[in-house]
């Protein structure tokens, strides 16, 4: 008994010697360091601008790397590794005057010769860049003189701009690109912060870069992007105080209810640039009737469908996100009308026993939730539908490499340029398999024409086309969600590339 | 120790056991009887949904136990998931008992080579986790409820087959078994005769707990979305969208639960019971 009575004394000393210290400890963190945790639903595959098309890749790399232009928060195209650039009037010659005094992570000096060699790299075959499409326009790279580039191209290419400044267009540096480094491990560039750590499937550390261009920033010390893949255990880390950022997360209106009640957490709502779609396979000869695509945007409740499934949003008639400048409105031409819906499938030859596949994403739960409310909206409407649920892998090989389904639930992710989004369509290209000749051309002219002004019509003529013709049933534009702790500020998403910017980024105490 | 005089004397075993086994069979009962008049018994359609009536909680609005995130009534889908849950687990059940029995009585009887063959075959089968094999055949074959229960009935199947190869090894030497083979009775009828008879204690109490594994492997499925495929209600599929709003309607989440575990229990306590009835020689 006295032993043990000992043992307890000794336990409880050492228990108030712990907690006495504890205290201390968070002081010390405190004074440490300006840092914040950021939830990111999916690890990225390589930090190799060049080597995916995985958007984890280029929201990470984002803090890593600069591009020669970049989108501002209205989405226009301003300078950023080039201070300011011309184009020649046949639009063949570009030229881009770049920044002195800029910084690699490694010490070595940013010139042109940094460029030319990113552009080769991303252009060579070994390379296997599955953006090499989008630079192959460019015929010869020249340099002038150290801070000169100048881009010769074979014909006119509109969307070169914007390629230029997608995470893709990450500027690496000569040296390291002739040493054959791995990039895809340990990036190097100009960027805001530097990679400190990265465990797999579970957290990347990136720490400030004291040499970045750009005056005072970045403000933060630190960023931790904390790979977290279920959204609820996001938000149980925000409400908790582990997180201070979530910004991939959708809450539902209950959930909203309770955030903003709660006085510790900032909620920003915009929208996102997707375009979310019922997509249609054409190639099927039910679905190739238009009054079978009419029939199914009729019977779609597209408001409902967004505020259940996506978290809100507002509704497009055309395959364009709402806030995008060459969006058109077309939303009153199939308006939701259950009982034109059903006219329409009567008057088709669909037989009795006819079921048509749904094949849906399941690591998407919003678009798992959508396509079972279509289901409902369109068997009200008298088609059969039978869901089936696939994984990622398989709905890129199968459906949207492989057009292998009916109909299919997915978002269309926003692009900088309109030929990112629409380029292929009207051809057999694209998994929809419609075929318009008017569309088709027209996009294809736009790619080459150069200039808001010259181009707005082409893109009126396809996206009239698109509205009239539904290759998909367009459904909506959904709202972002930004949950912030009160005490953080300047946290920005890209709204077409999806990045995360935390170069304005501070905590306030 | 823990209980006084006269507790301890009323407190009979076999009584304990009788009460359990009775709830247990009772459970089930319902369950059966659920699964059976579903149309019957619930309320609303489990797919139909009511978007205006969404998250309502138990009792709100006429739905004892609430509806989902699409307005369905959880109560009518948790009757209906007993259907698939049922129906899985008969299935399954019954195919790896009648697998087992062919490879088992083939082993048993067969020769050398075909032993060999069967057991080697049957080990390497056991020596798989569950889940990782039912993932493997059902991503071979394809998501559905079908598929599962088919890769459940393999994947089940070898501790039938090793029961009856035992039995089967065991039971040939028996004087009656001897006597009948020496009359010219032929195989088949030892086995039905004699073989059948004699195993079927051991193979019901082996079907008890395969069943209630198999139903866990079903909502596991379904929950990774492999099984049923939405909007037809599945426990585990219920659970899978239930983990969506559990901060909001965790109601969502543990009606299904609850049925689960419930079932699974029953499942097995009337194994564990059964087989301490079939072999007295474990109740001491």
């Amino acid at each position: 008994m006295r032993k043990r009575q000992r043992w307890i004394s000794v336990l409880l000393a050492a228990i108030t010697a712990f907690s006495a210290m504890l205290p201390l400890a968070a002081q010390a963190q405190a004074e440490k360091k300006q840092s914040v945790n950021f939830a990111m639903t999916s690890n990225p595959d390589t930090l190799d601008p060049h080597k995916t098309s995985g958007t984890p890749t280029f929201q990470t790399i984002r803090s890593f790397y600069d591009t020669l232009v970049e989108p501002d928060r209205e989405g226009a195209i301003v300078p950023a590794l080039a201070e300011s650039w011309e184009i020649s009037d046949d639009n063949l010659e570009w030229t881009f005057h770049l920044r002195r005094g800029v910084k690699f992570h490694d010490g070595t000096a940013f010139d042109a010769r940094d460029v030319k060699a990113t552009l080769q790299r991303i252009r060579a075959e070994e390379t296997a860049s599955p953006k090499t499409s989008e630079f192959q326009a460019i015929e010869s790279i020249s340099i002038p003189d150290d801070y000169t580039l100048v881009l010769r191209l074979s014909e006119p290419y509109a969307p070169l701009l914007s390629s230029l400044a997608s995470g893709w267009g990450a500027i690496l540096p000569s040296e390291k690109i002739e040493e054959g480094h791995n990039f895809g491990i340990e990036p190097v560039g100009t960027g805001p912060f530097t990679m400190k750590e990265w465990l797999r499937d579970n957290k990347i550390t990136m720490e400030k870069s004291n040499d970045y261009w750009k005056e005072g920033l970045p403000r933060l010390d630190e960023v931790v992007l904390n790979i977290i893949t279920e959204g609820s255990v996001q938000l149980q880390g925000l409400l908790s105080g582990q997180i201070d950022i979530l910004a991939e997360y959708s809450p539902t209106e209950e959930e909203l209810e309770i955030l903003e009640d709660n006085s510790s957490i900032n909620l920003e709502r915009s929208l996102t640039a997707l375009v979310m779609v019922l997509a249609m396979n054409n190639a099927n000869p039910y679905v190739e009737e238009l009054k079978f695509r009419q029939a199914a945007a009729h019977a779609i409740d597209k408001q409902t469908v967004l505020d259940i499934a996506y978290g809100g949003g507002k509704p497009v008639g055309t395959f364009m996100d709402r806030k995008d400048p060459y969006y058109v409105d077309y939303t009153d031409l199939y308006p939701y009308n259950p009982q034109k819906a059903a006219e329409l499938v009567d008057s088709l030859d669909i037989p009795e026993d006819k079921t048509f596949v749904m094949a849906l994403p399941q690591n998407f739960d919003p678009h798992v939730r959508a396509g079972q409310m279509y289901q409902e909206m369109l068997e009200k409407a008298g088609l059969s539908i039978e869901i089936r649920l696939v994984d990622w892998s398989t709905w890129l090989s199968d459906v949207y490499r492989g057009g292998n389904y009916d109909f299919t639930v997915i978002g269309h992710t926003g692009k900088l340029d309109p030929d990112g989004r629409l380029g292929g369509y009207g051809t057999e290209k694209t998994y929809v398999n419609w075929i318009n000749k008017k569309a088709a051309e027209a996009i294809e002219t736009g790619k080459k024409t150069v200039g808001f002004e010259n181009r707005k019509p082409l893109y009126d003529t396809a996206l009239e086309e698109m509205a009239r013709e539904l290759p998909h049933v367009y459904v909506g534009t959904n709202y972002r969600y930004i949950l912030t702790r009160k005490s953080v500020t300047g946290f920005h998403m890209d709204t077409k590339l999806d990045t995360f910017d935390f170069r304005y980024t501070e905590v306030s105490e | 120790m823990l209980f006084s005089g006269k507790f301890a004397l009323k407190f009979n075993v076999k009584r304990t056991r009788n009460i359990i086994l009775y709830s247990a069979l009772i459970f089930i009962g319902l369950l059966v009887f659920s699964a059976l008049a579903a149309p019957l018994i619930a309320p609303c359609d489990p797919t139909e949904q009511h978007l205006q009536d969404r998250f309502m909680k138990p009792g709100e609005g006429g739905y004892l136990m609430g509806t989902d995130d699409l307005g369905r009534d959880v109560f009518s889908r948790i009757i209906y998931g007993s259907r698939s849950a049922l129906l899985v687990g008969f299935t399954t059940a019954g195919a790896a008992m009648l697998l087992g029995l062919i490879t088992g009585l083939a082993a048993g009887l067969g020769n050398r080579w075909v032993e060999s063959a069967l057991m080697l075959f049957t080990d390497s089968l056991l020596a798989f986790p569950t889940i990782l094999l039912a993932l493997t055949v059902v991503t071979f074959m394809g998501y559905g409820l079908v598929q599962v229960m088919l890769a459940l009935g393999i994947i089940f199947s070898p501790v039938f087959t090793r029961i009856v190869r035992a039995e089967t090894m065991a039971l040939q030497y028996e004087g009656y078994v001897e006597a009948a083979k020496v009359l010219g009775t032929p195989t088949y009828k030892i086995i039905t005769k004699h073989f059948l008879p004699n195993m079927m204690g051991k193979l019901i109490v082996q079907g008890a707990i395969t069943f209630a594994a198999s139903i866990v492997i079903e909502s596991s499925l379904s929950y990774l979305g492999l099984g049923i495929q939405p909007p037809n209600a599945s426990w585990g599929l219920m659970l899978k969208d239930a983990r969506n709003f559990i901060l909001t309607s965790p109601y969502l989440a543990i009606y299904p639960g609850v049925v689960i575990a419930l079932t699974v229990l029953s499942f097995n306590l009337i194994g564990d019971i059964l087989s301490e009835k079939i072999n007295p020689r474990i109740e001491d």
